[in-house]
């Protein structure tokens, strides 16, 4: 009876996990026709928009001949990739000044990898690779003893507040509330509104780098800090850069917090269906390791062992 | 308290090191691209200036005119004239997008231009990225059983070595065969399909797409006349999936062995939390033990509440 119950659950294990990866691939194919539809048309409008433009600058220019313009243009777009400018007679330093080199490495090893730099010679990627291969999970370990390092505090306060009202429940989920809701507006909303201040973005733009750089998917379309045209206020990328770190590692906080939650719930369910399963099956009960509500002593004890900053 | 301090101190140390680390890298990589760019420089600025005196056009016209062709570019659109032009938003490609997105790679290669597709982005992502982590970490789990804790129950049991002995075996056979499977193989097979990428080329890219980073440089399909290449894209899309699965094991295997050696410990870093097996020789069997069979419920949802390696990106 024991083993049928225990291939119960393996099989419904198993079951759930083929199910969550069906959800996900239809997921990704729904995003990727949603896109399509958004994205197809633009195409087609601008080439038509440049194609015309093109033409204009052939005719009023007879001089040149198609070929030159073509040669030329490829490798401004080249240029341009490689952080040149040559709008007047400002050209720009390129990027590997030491401070963007900075940069870079700090998009390297955040996973960020925003694209508008990136090593050309051989030496360069070798040497990104192996940076790489050590400093990602360096940033991983670094971040995360920050954010539990955040979390612990918030826990803190939790307990000394539950402790002064005597109702720790709720304090948790107060406390726990509020600083989502602090760190959204510090780490979200605040530097949407910086980026659209300084960068001449809209707000939307601004929210959209916001959100694209902190899931540290960084497309790069948009960078912070790169535009050669704009006079940026002092330590206005290290603020930035900061921000990013300070950011992911209150995500890594929420991310902990939202997992925490799950297996809360998931346990709370598990064991209301452990009972049922064992109250069908006429069984002697297993002793139970702890009481089956999802109640402050669970929470309580498996929090301890897990933030050792909490004494 | 002597351990919240120790704790509160290898935070520092921790941050000071990678702040280091950091700068280095920043040393590192100027000194090793600056020269060729400046090089570079000097040859546009040649190239420019020749442009310019050979032909009547006006500085003006030129700098309008090459600020839509950059413009142009960013859209897709290329100068030659005869190039067919590869769409970036056809159905394999805005899958392909899609998937970039919420693995959170991000080449950037193309990136959604119209208002409706950046909102669009912000929401996907924002589902699609813990997601994936879920999705991700499930497989993981089971994938576990299979690579590391069978492996290393069945060499504990048959040539009797300890838990470490048998972690530390199974740790580089598995890096072994994911570093063969996903990136030499794979970089042979990309440096063969896309003409201008070197073995080196396609083996940097792989590992900068498995590790999410992304860069964009480069990208697979992207070349005028590519053959097949929705199911390229597609094929791409799997080996991204499949990839980050393998990285993950990989890693989490590692944090296995580093556990049995004590290093986790050491370095105040999370166990790897596979609960009550840890303490027995690690057998996988349905019917031995009662420990086992309250540790499978718990396994039921994802990730176990601190290995926390799994943090942001996987």
């Amino acid at each position: 009876m024991r083993l049928i119950g225990n291939m119960v659950s393996v099989w419904f294990q198993i079951h759930t996990t083929v199910i969550l990866s069906l959800i996900y691939v239809v997921y990704v194919l729904a995003g990727g026709a949603i896109f399509w539809y958004l994205e197809g048309n633009q195409l087609e409008e601008n080439s038509h928009i440049f194609y015309i433009k093109k033409e204009e600058l052939l005719q009023k220019f007879s001089c040149i001949d198609q070929h030159a313009v073509e040669n030329f243009a490829q490798k401004i777009i080249w240029a341009y990739k490689n952080g040149f400018t040559f709008k007047g007679n400002r050209t720009l330093n390129g990027f590997w000044r030491f401070s963007n080199s900075a940069v870079f490495s700090a998009t390297v090893v955040t996973t960020l990898g925003y694209g508008d730099m990136t090593p050309t010679t051989t030496h360069g990627q070798l040497f990104c690779v192996l940076f790489a291969l050590v400093g990602i999970p360096l940033n991983v370990v670094v971040l995360n003893k920050f954010g539990k390092f955040m979390l612990s505090i918030e826990q803190r306060i939790s307990d000394y507040i539950g402790r002064k009202i005597n109702r720790r429940k709720t304090a948790r989920v107060l406390i726990t509330g509020i600083s989502f809701l602090i760190g959204m507006t510090l780490f979200i909303f605040i530097p949407s509104y910086g980026f659209h201040t300084f960068e001449n973005w809209t707000y939307n733009e601004g929210l959209y780098f916001t959100i694209i750089t902190l899931s540290t998917i960084g497309f790069g379309d948009y960078v912070a800090g790169n535009n050669p045209d704009i006079n940026y206020p002092v330590c206005y990328r290290e603020v930035v850069a900061a921000w990013i770190f300070f950011g992911l590692a209150w995500l890594s906080l929420v991310i902990n917090s939202c997992i925490e939650i799950l297996e809360k719930t998931s346990e709370y369910f598990n064991q209301r269906q452990l009972n049922t399963l064992e109250n069908k099956t006429i069984e002697e009960t297993v002793e139970e390791p702890a009481p089956a509500e999802p109640g402050e002593e669970i929470s309580e004890s498996k929090e301890e062992p897990t933030a050792p900053e909490c004494s | 308290m002597s351990s919240n301090c120790r704790s509160g101190i290898m935070v520092s140390i921790f941050f000071v090191f990678y702040l280091t680390y950091l700068f280095l890298g920043a040393l590192i990589f100027s000194s090793i691209e600056r020269p060729e760019e400046i090089r570079l420089k000097d040859e546009l600025r040649v190239l420019k200036t020749n442009f310019l005196n050979r032909s009547c056009v006006n500085s003006s016209s030129l700098e309008t005119f090459l600020e839509h062709v950059l413009t142009a570019n960013k859209y897709g659109v290329s100068i030659l004239k005869n190039a067919s032009v590869n769409t970036n938003w056809d159905f394999a490609s805005s899958l392909f997008f899609a998937s970039t997105l919420i693995t959170t790679v991000g080449y950037g290669h193309t990136t959604p231009l119209s208002d409706g597709g950046k909102a669009f982005s912000i929401v996907f992502a924002l589902l699609g990225v813990p997601f994936t982590m879920l999705v991700l970490t499930a497989s993981v789990q089971r994938l576990m059983h299979l690579f590391t804790y069978w492996p290393m129950g069945v060499c504990q049991m048959k040539a009797g070595w300890s838990s470490r002995t048998a972690s530390k075996v199974q740790f580089v056979l598995l890096l072994g065969v994911v570093v063969v499977c996903f990136f030499v193989v794979p970089a042979a097979i990309f440096s063969a399909i896309e003409q201008t990428w070197t073995f080196l080329d396609s083996f940097y890219f792989c590992f900068i797409s498995l590790c999410t980073i992304g860069l964009g440089d480069y990208v697979p399909g992207e070349q005028s006349g590519q053959t097949l290449r929705p199911l390229y894209k597609i094929t791409v899309m799997v080996y991204l999936f499949v990839g980050l699965m393998a990285m993950l094991l990989v890693l989490r295997s590692f944090h296995k062995a580093a556990d049995l050696h004590g290093l986790t410990s050491l370095f105040h870093l999370p166990k790897c939390e596979e609960e009550e097996e840890d303490q027995e020789p690690i057998i996988d069997s349905l019917e031995s033990s009662e420990l086992d069979r309250e540790a499978l419920p718990h396994k039921q949802l994802t990730a176990e509440p601190q290995t926390s390696y799994n943090s942001i990106n996987r």
